[in-house]
């Protein structure tokens, strides 16, 4: 498919996506975090509510349970176990993949 | 990003029965693909670092949308396959909810919610690769897409379900319920666009590591 269309097929579907996101944003309470704006839409129906899309302010923070219940060090914790789980993988992944590039350059010579 | 917020108890029992069972035998035929297939050894590395940055996201609450988390399950399935995906979304619900993120008993909700996001975002990416569209468009779409199937999904999980405590009659929980996928389905582009610039990154950096079905062969992940 040729590039252009490509792309206005993306630029379609976020354009979309982005006005059901507004209209939801609106319906739902406006700037509120994600769990109260569930909680209150599904227990007490739609309430329009303003505020803006983005909070540069507020900045990112911890999901409030875990920073509620002082579970950040288990959290990073966590994190760092996955992390270094996963960089050890793609290191034996690298390792396997040079003695098996190696293995067939030497099977040649 | 989709991902029921709710808390204990906020579904009848049937409906915790019901989609822990669904979930159950998802992974019961994740497992027994895997077993039967094999995995390619790229893929369990992609795995590892995919449900690391998977976790870690999933725990951060970003100031746009009101504030939202993303969860990168599109990002891990169009990087690890369909299996490894659903496997890495059970892992990183189980281990959300053990930090309280995330109810225990919507464990088997919410990783149907996450598995459907992975595996709906591997397979429009690679029937638009097949397509021959280039990687930065296929893998932002598929990405927004997946997502997008994710949160009609939690939405139809909660109005079939039903909400303990609600005196929403069933027709305005759908309208509400329209809301909360609609702004989802904002959170899902911004997510889509992220995972589109990675996996282009990926694509340039590692080519190995993003190939196409057809150039890798890989038979064990590729359902």
């Amino acid at each position: 498919m040729e590039r252009w269309k490509q792309y206005l097929a993306l630029v379609t579907l976020a354009g979309g996506s982005l006005v059901a996101g507004w209209f939801g944003f609106r319906a739902t309470g406006g700037g509120l975090p994600w769990a109260k704006r569930a909680e209150s839409a599904l227990l007490g129906g739609l309430q329009s509510g303003g505020g803006s899309l983005v909070d540069i302010t507020r900045g990112i923070i911890i999901a409030g349970p875990i920073r509620q219940q002082g579970l950040v060090l288990v959290y990073v914790g966590l994190f760092l176990i996955f992390a270094l789980i996963g960089v050890w993988l793609y290191y034996r992944y690298g390792r396997q993949r040079e003695s098996s590039t190696a293995e067939r350059g030497g099977s040649r010579s | 990003m989709a991902h029921i917020h709710l808390g204990e108890g906020a579904f009848p029992l049937w409906a915790l029965a019901l989609w822990s069972a669904v979930a159950v035998i998802l992974l019961g035929a994740v497992v027994y693909r895997i077993r039967r297939d094999g995995i390619e050894s790229e893929q369990i590395a992609l795995a590892g670092i995919g449900a690391a940055a998977s976790f870690a996201i999933f725990q951060l609450n970003i100031p746009i949308w009101g504030g939202v988390h993303m969860n990168l399950t599109a990002l891990v399935g169009i990087l690890a396959g369909p299996l490894l995906g659903a496997l890495i979304a059970l892992v990183v619900n189980v281990f959300s909810a053990a930090l309280g993120h995330g109810a225990v008993g919507l464990l088997g909700a919410n990783v149907l919610v996450n598995a459907t996001e992975a595996i709906a975002a591997y397979y429009l990416f690679q029937t638009l690769l097949g397509l021959d569209w280039d990687v930065f468009p296929a893998s932002a779409s598929a990405g927004t897409l997946g997502l997008a199937a994710g949160s009609l999904l939690m939405g139809a999980i909660i109005v079939i379900s039903g909400v303990n405590g609600s005196q929403l009659p069933r027709s305005d929980l759908m309208i509400a319920v329209g809301g909360l996928v609609g702004l989802n389905l904002g959170v899902a582009v911004v997510e889509g666009l992220l995972t589109g610039f990675i996996v282009r990154f990926l694509a340039s950096v590692r080519p190995d590591l993003v190939a196409a079905e057809e150039q890798t062969g890989r038979s064990g992940v590729t359902a």
